[in-house]
């Protein structure tokens, strides 16, 4: 596509990413123009001419979390919130905590819950629905909501960025345009703010190409989560779960949640780190045998699965924020690396960041100054405030686990009394692919879990309840750089995790007479971004497709 | 050319269903809705019939107020304005009722050509369109797979059964049900949902238009289908029970033809 052809806009700010810190960047801009009026017009700033891009068919269809809310942002940003909007945010406010450790067959109640797990205050919301309701209040302070349109390439300009390139529509999979083809739009803005949420696709190009890795490289987990109705009476709404162990063990970093909702329903799922060293162990397997734990099943049993999803998080903490202001552009969110893992909570600190965006930038369009050093501010003003009071703390603690989880609990606490030094500080991490061990000749594959159809299930009856879709005469949208890697060194290297890391069945090694192919199911694709973290040789990389495709996590 | 499309938002394809506790209908929460896929079409073929002869097109639904969106998408996609009818218990109209409710609506419209979709991808009745087409005094053809204008008449290729099809000419003003494919359907731009903004959606509610209900039909009760599994083992000399299963292939599978 020649750039000549391609239609261009303008706006002032462009957010790419309609979660929580997006939609929260965008309100608090509206807020400010409407407060500022006369020095919004002197710098001819208008909420029209803000921008938000969502790759998802809709508002919301991508958004996936647990979720336990902290209101604190979301106060700040709309004090009236509890007082008038509690029912169409929040499921529930959070009544009980638990933490359980389990083992096969048993589960130990932790005598006290430990005060990071603590959700008293808090509320279990759905992020569908909380993004949602967010996104009304933005389209109603005029700014421009896009969804089904994705950036696809930044623009590139002086150290930074000038906008992005929106996907082309209707191209087939040979690459080759459609009856409706519609070429991407040259979008360009004075600051263009990535909130494109974990391993964000133009976050990566963008940190790789000027360097803006912190300290560690970031580390991710996979949460592997289903939405249940029961029978009435299992479960009270607003009693919430953590656990530890099985089935994970005590070597690999990770827990699970089952948090009660109202009209008998359970949210529960599984978070896995991405870094454990069997490369053939399945996330998804292990999530299934999670229902199976006596805890679970009673829960479950004579209940229907209603929807299934699955999304990675930002495990990294502080010491894996990126630099997150670039010549107009900024970085917010998960993207941002802002998930306090010791909370497992990101929602809060993610709107908040969108929220000091807004009022960085907000101040360097009315000074007319939109380089990296007046939007460095941001950075400013994350130091300054409760994100840091929050982070900085637990700065270590996801580090500390390194050697299992009982060297962690130790570790973790020395960090806390210790303001997060404990005894390494910083602690320095590789990424998470790295930890895979080499198979070195062992034995035939694993057979893969099937599921007994009624509280376990394979991974394409689960991938069929997440309400995935995609357009299936488009180009492939995970690249892989060398097809030849996953036949030849993978196999037998590794046994081509792809086929076990993928929570939606995506990757598939077939044999086609008697020749070994590594075949790609896109259309299945939940857009978790795992495969772009864990394939061991970093040829994947996972690309939006075209826009309106992917889950759909109505009411997750 | 004046052309009005009727579009429907319908639950989306992916959507996991669940059956409210009345039966009748199916459980909102949840689940997202979209533009009813034979609309859509009926709609792209609304617009390149708009962009070659002129004119204008407007986009009618009957639903609540969430179909609404589904306006919106059709005046993003190139509409010209929208009529809303709005009606919190739309699921309860038979489709005599939808079509009095539409007709009354677009009578004063005086349009040139009405647009449907073939049928429904939620309640299927297939019936709406050609009612309409009877309550607004129009001559119809249904399931359209082209359409050409030609000197104030119609000239348009009908699908039948097996691969046939069929050339007929109609006079204009008409309705037609479009059957999906005949086009490909284009995609919103970006400048399109900003110029959606400041079109007009006219609502009127459906009691204004249509004060009482006098139902002919009724739906009893809407259910998951019941999985059965039937085995039967035919019994004989293995030439009897090849002509056995000859037929019951033919006449009870019909997996063959019969002739």
């Amino acid at each position: 596509m020649k750039p000549a052809e391609r239609e261009r806009l303008d706006a002032d700010v462009l957010i790419v990413g309609a979660g929580p810190a997006g939609l929260a960047c965008a309100l608090r801009l509206a807020q400010l123009i409407h407060a500022n009026r006369e020095a919004a017009a002197t710098a001819g700033l208008s909420a029209e001419n803000i921008y938000v891009l969502e790759k998802a068919r809709e508002i919301g269809a991508h958004q996936l979390s647990g979720a336990i809310l902290d209101p604190r942002a979301l106060r700040e940003l709309l004090p009236e919130f509890e007082r008038t909007a509690v029912a169409g945010v929040s499921d529930t406010p959070v009544r009980e905590d638990a933490v359980y450790f389990l083992t096969e067959k048993r589960a130990w109640k932790f005598p006290i819950t430990p005060p990071p797990l603590r959700n008293h205050g808090n509320y279990v919301v759905s992020l569908n629905r909380l993004a949602k309701w967010l996104a009304e209040r933005v389209e109603q302070a005029g700014i421009n909501l896009f969804t089904q349109f994705a950036g696809a390439e930044l623009i590139w300009e002086n150290e930074g960025i000038a906008g992005v390139i929106t996907e082309d529509k209707g191209v087939d999979k040979n690459g080759r345009p459609k009856a409706n083809y519609t070429p991407g739009y040259e979008l360009r803005a004075r600051v263009t703010v990535l909130a494109e949420g974990p391993r964000g696709s133009l976050t990566k190009t963008l940190v790789r190409r000027y360097g803006l890795d912190g300290l560690n490289p970031q580390v991710y987990g996979l949460g592997i989560k289903e939405l249940w109705e029961v029978p009435a009476g299992r479960i009270s709404p607003g009693f919430v779960a953590h656990t530890m162990g099985w089935p994970l063990g005590t070597r690999i970093y990770g827990g699970g949640w089952i948090y009660g909702l109202q009209q008998n329903r359970i949210s529960l799922g599984l978070v896995v780190a991405l870094e454990y060293p069997d490369p053939q162990f399945d996330p998804h397997e292990a999530f299934q045998k999670f229902k199976t734990h006596p805890l679970v099943r009673r829960l479950l049993e004579g209940g229907t699965l209603v929807r299934y999803g699955a999304k990675t998080l930002p495990y990294g903490g502080w010491y894996s924020m990126p630099r997150p202001y670039v010549d107009g552009g900024l970085i917010i969110g998960d993207s941002a690396s802002l998930l306090n893992a010791q909370r497992l909570k990101g929602i809060h600190t993610g709107m908040k960041s969108g929220m000091l965006a807004a009022e960085t930038i907000f101040e360097a369009l009315c000074a007319g100054d939109t380089s990296a050093k007046a939007l460095s501010a941001f950075q400013k003003k994350i130091e300054q405030s409760w994100i840091r009071q929050e982070l900085w703390p637990v700065r270590n603690f996801h580090q500390a686990f390194h050697g299992g989880l009982w060297s962690g609990l130790l570790h973790s606490a020395l960090q806390m009394l210790t303001g997060g030094r404990g005894l390494r500080d910083p602690w320095r991490t590789r990424p998470g692919h790295e930890a895979y061990q080499r198979l070195d000749g062992r034995g035939s594959p694993p057979p893969r879990f099937k599921g007994d159809g009624r509280l376990t299930f394979d991974r394409l009856t689960d991938v069929y309840h997440s309400g995935t879709r995609h357009e299936e005469d488009q180009p492939c949208h995970l690249i892989v750089a060398d097809p030849n890697i996953c036949v030849t060194r993978c196999t037998t290297e590794y046994g081509n995790p792809c086929e076990y890391f993928c929570p939606a069945a995506v990757y598939e090694m077939t044999e086609e007479r008697g020749e070994r192919r590594l075949k790609i199911n896109a259309s299945n694709c939940v857009h978790c971004k795992t495969c772009d973290i864990m394939d061991p040789y970093e040829i994947i990389t996972w690309v939006p497709p075209e826009g309106g495709g992917g889950p759909n996590y109505e009411g997750m | 050319m004046k052309i009005a499309v009727c579009v429907k938002q319908v639950p989306a394809k992916d959507a996991p269903l669940h059956i409210a506790p009345d039966g009748t209908w199916i459980r909102e929460t949840d689940i997202s809705f979209e533009m009813n896929e034979p609309d859509s079409y009926a709609l792209e073929e609304a617009l390149r019939l708009k962009e070659k002869h002129g004119g204008e097109v407007v986009a009618i639904s009957l639903g609540p107020e969430r179909a609404k969106q589904t306006l919106k998408e059709a005046l993003a996609k190139g509409a010209d304005r929208a009529i809303h009818i709005a009606d919190e218990e739309f699921y309860r109209l038979d489709p005599l009722a939808a079509a009095q409710a539409l007709a009354r609506a677009l009578e004063p419209e005086r349009c040139d050509l009405v647009l449907t979709g073939l049928q429904s991808d939620d309640h299927g009745f297939g019936q709406t369109g050609v009612l309409l087409a009877e309550l607004l005094g129009l001559p119809h053809a249904t399931i359209i797979m082209s359409i050409e204008v030609q000197d104030g008449s119609l000239r348009l290729k009908r699908e039948l059964e097996a691969g046939w099809f069929q050339w007929i000419e109609l006079p204009l003003p008409a309705l037609l049900t479009i059957q999906s494919g005949i086009n490909k359907v284009r995609y919103a731009t970006l400048k399109g949902i900003m110029a959606a903004k400041k079109k007009e959606i006219r609502t009127i509610p459906r009691t204004e238009l249509l004060p009482s209900l006098a139902p002919t039909q009724k739906l009893e009760r809407i259910y998951v289908p019941e999985k059965t599994k039937k085995t039967e083992f035919l019994q004989g000399p293995p030439k009897e029970v090849a002509a056995k299963l000859l037929e019951k292939l033919k006449h009870e599978a019909r997996v063959l033809g019969s002739s």
